[in-house]
């Protein structure tokens, strides 16, 4: 790693976690820099999950530092997160079955109508839609049609809307960091590649990415860097063109070790 | 991929280029979703249509229309008042004791304090408001709506009993021009249960603060990451619930001439029917209200017609039963078919098709 400091979008460095006596994460960096996708692997309980948690700020380090853009952060916790441009995508989606893609990607910002009926909080759908159609397609996402409810998407349309609502939360401000909790898991193989798709037009257009995930092919398909964690420790740490299947395999279970 | 058009993975310049092509729902699945959201409407009009020809000529007239709109509204109130709390996702059951309390508090107000009308319903409307605020306040704190509303439900209509000191006052006439009034030939208690309608619908449909009302409903989670509050919604779905039901309160009285601290569950059960039939999810989130207005009128249409019918009134009871049990497996069946037909291929795991 030979960026700078101030590149870095997100930096973790010497992240301890206890839970009681267990220790979850032991002494870990990581960075991710703008454009860049890192991919955080490990075996079920290596502390993955708790990682990308501390990262998002729902839970707090026992110790370590965490600075976003370059300036270290005191209080850290999703509301101050969000505000520094760190959004996460977790696992669950947590969509709103019942309403359209438009009012959840929209949630909280929603257009209203010209004065006076603005007063009254009407809503201007059209403009909505229109955001909506105009966001998705800076992504370069054709899901279905804004209006449609959540509830009548495929499982993949899901996976786009909810990637896609973070990554609109983070267009203001033209960067910031996407965390993302297996992204492809129940997904179809030619859903997997669009979610794939996706991540990688994210990262060139300048975000940041750090995904957590079992599913190797996901990873050598979009990572640039490949993080392994085994019981708590960082165990390797390197770019995608060193890591190959049986490296990454041996790092997960604890045969090899690969710190930079 | 079929009609599944999720094309993450093309080129955004066919979209791009000039007129956006909405891509429209296929036709089968098109008639499913209106049969789903608005079944209820069919089932009405095919109802009065069954029972102008078996009753005629008693049940196709306007007075008889007027009747069943009559009987119709205070079921459409508390309807209203459920329907509100479930879509924000919550369950009150408190609602009879708050339309006993605030009943019995205008009582009081009108006959004994000989506080003005007006003030004395804007009194009425504030118990329901303070009422749905505790509801509120307690259910904040994680604990279950339903058993916090019962008790809730508890507490209010003691309260009732004892602002009325135990007896019903009666002789309440002051309040005819909501009760048994009509103007142009149509009850009054039909303008009001329009007027709650039409505001509670835009309200919930159009603004900003109903639909992340719904939306707190439908996945409460969503909402607090979207940086907004999810508590003051819940807080304003139990505040509008409990109004609704304090209107309901004093319009019964209206109707009766008399406040009385009996707390009748019963009228909570017939808008719970109205509000099931209509599609209403307890999970929250999901419904309609002008389908809430229809399922009341469905259950008034039943128990009017089966009267002029001559047909004994606990088989209109069975009727409802039947009805709402009907509509809940209807509606579980369209949306599992809906869904089927629309996800074919989301099923397909991972660690099936893609990690090897």
């Amino acid at each position: 790693m030979s960026k700078s400091l101030e590149n870095a979008a997100l930096r973790l460095s010497g992240i301890s976690k206890h839970y009681g006596y267990i220790k979850a994460l032991d002494d870990v960096d990581l960075e991710v820099h703008p454009g860049e996708v890192v991919a955080l692997l490990g075996d079920n309980g290596a502390g993955k999950s708790t990682l990308l948690k501390v990262m998002s700020g729902a839970h707090q380090a026992s110790s370590g530092e965490i600075a976003v853009n370059g300036r270290k952060v005191d209080r850290y916790d999703p509301r101050v997160a969000s505000e520094l441009g760190v959004e996460m995508v977790y696992q669950d989606l947590a969509l709103i079955d019942t309403l359209d893609i438009s009012t959840n990607l929209q949630l909280g910002k929603e257009p209203l109508m010209p004065f006076p009926l603005n007063l009254l909080g009407f809503v201007d759908f059209r403009r909505m839609h229109e955001i909506t159609e105009t966001q998705l397609e800076r992504l370069g996402v054709r899901t279905a049609p804004a209006e449609r409810p959540v509830e009548m998407l495929s499982g993949g349309q899901r996976q786009v809307t909810a990637i896609a609502r973070a990554a609109v939360r983070l267009f203001e401000r033209g960067k910031g960091t996407i965390l993302m909790d297996e992204p492809t898991a129940a997904l179809g193989y030619e859903q997997t590649k669009m979610v794939e798709g996706l991540i990688r037009r994210m990262a060139d257009t300048g975000f940041a990415i750090v995904l957590v995930t079992h599913n190797l092919p996901l990873c050598f398909n979009v990572s640039d860097r490949i993080a392994v964690l085994n019981r708590g420790r960082k165990v390797a740490d390197v770019p995608r063109s060193e890591a190959d299947h049986s490296s990454v395999v041996a790092w997960i279970t604890g045969a090899e070790r690969a710190i930079a | 991929m079929s009609h599944d058009a999720i094309d993450a993975g093309a080129p955004s310049g066919g979209a791009a280029n000039g007129a956006v092509v909405k891509r429209q729902l296929p036709p089968d699945v098109a008639i499913l979703v209106f049969l789903r959201d608005r079944g209820i409407f069919v089932l009405w009009v095919l109802l009065l249509v069954i029972f102008a020809v078996w009753n005629h000529p008693y049940f196709a007239t306007i007075n008889n229309a007027m009747l069943i709109v009559s009987a119709a509204s205070l079921t459409a109130i508390f309807a209203a008042a459920v329907a509100t709390g479930l879509f924000s996702g919550a369950l009150d059951l408190s609602l009879p004791g708050v339309a006993a309390l605030s009943t019995c508090v205008v009582g009081v107000l009108l006959k004994q304090f000989g506080v003005p009308v007006p003030l004395a319903l804007i009194g009425g409307l504030g118990v329901g408001f303070l009422c749905g605020l505790i509801n509120g306040y307690i259910v904040l704190r994680g604990l279950n709506p339903l058993i916090v509303t019962i008790g809730t439900l508890s507490v209010t209509s003691g309260l009732a009993a004892l602002v009325v000191g135990g007896y019903a006052i009666s002789g309440v006439f002051e309040l005819e021009f909501m009760g048994s009034a009509r103007y142009f030939g149509i009850p009054s208690h039909a303008y009001i249960v329009a007027v709650v309608y039409l505001a509670l619908t835009i309200f919930l449909t159009r603004t900003r603060h109903g639909i992340r009302m719904r939306a707190v409903g439908g996945n409460s989670e969503a909402v607090r990451r979207a940086g907004l509050s999810d508590q003051r919604y819940k807080i304003l779905g139990f505040i509008i619930s409990a109004m609704l039901a304090s209107l309901g309160g004093i319009m019964t009285m209206a109707l009766v001439f008399e406040a009385s601290a009996n707390a009748s569950p019963s009228i909570l059960f017939t808008a719970l029917t109205a509000v099931f039939l209509a599609g209403v999810s307890l999970a929250g989130g999901r419904g309609s209200l002008p389908r809430v207005l229809i399922g009341a009128l469905v259950l008034a249409t039943i128990s009017d017609a089966l009267t002029i019918a001559g047909v004994p009134p606990y088989w209109a009871t069975v009727a409802t039963g039947a009805l709402m049990i009907g509509a809940l497996v209807f509606d579980k069946t369209m949306t599992e078919s809906i869904s089927a037909r629309l996800v074919k291929v989301s099923t397909m795991t991972v660690h099936e098709k893609a990690s090897k």
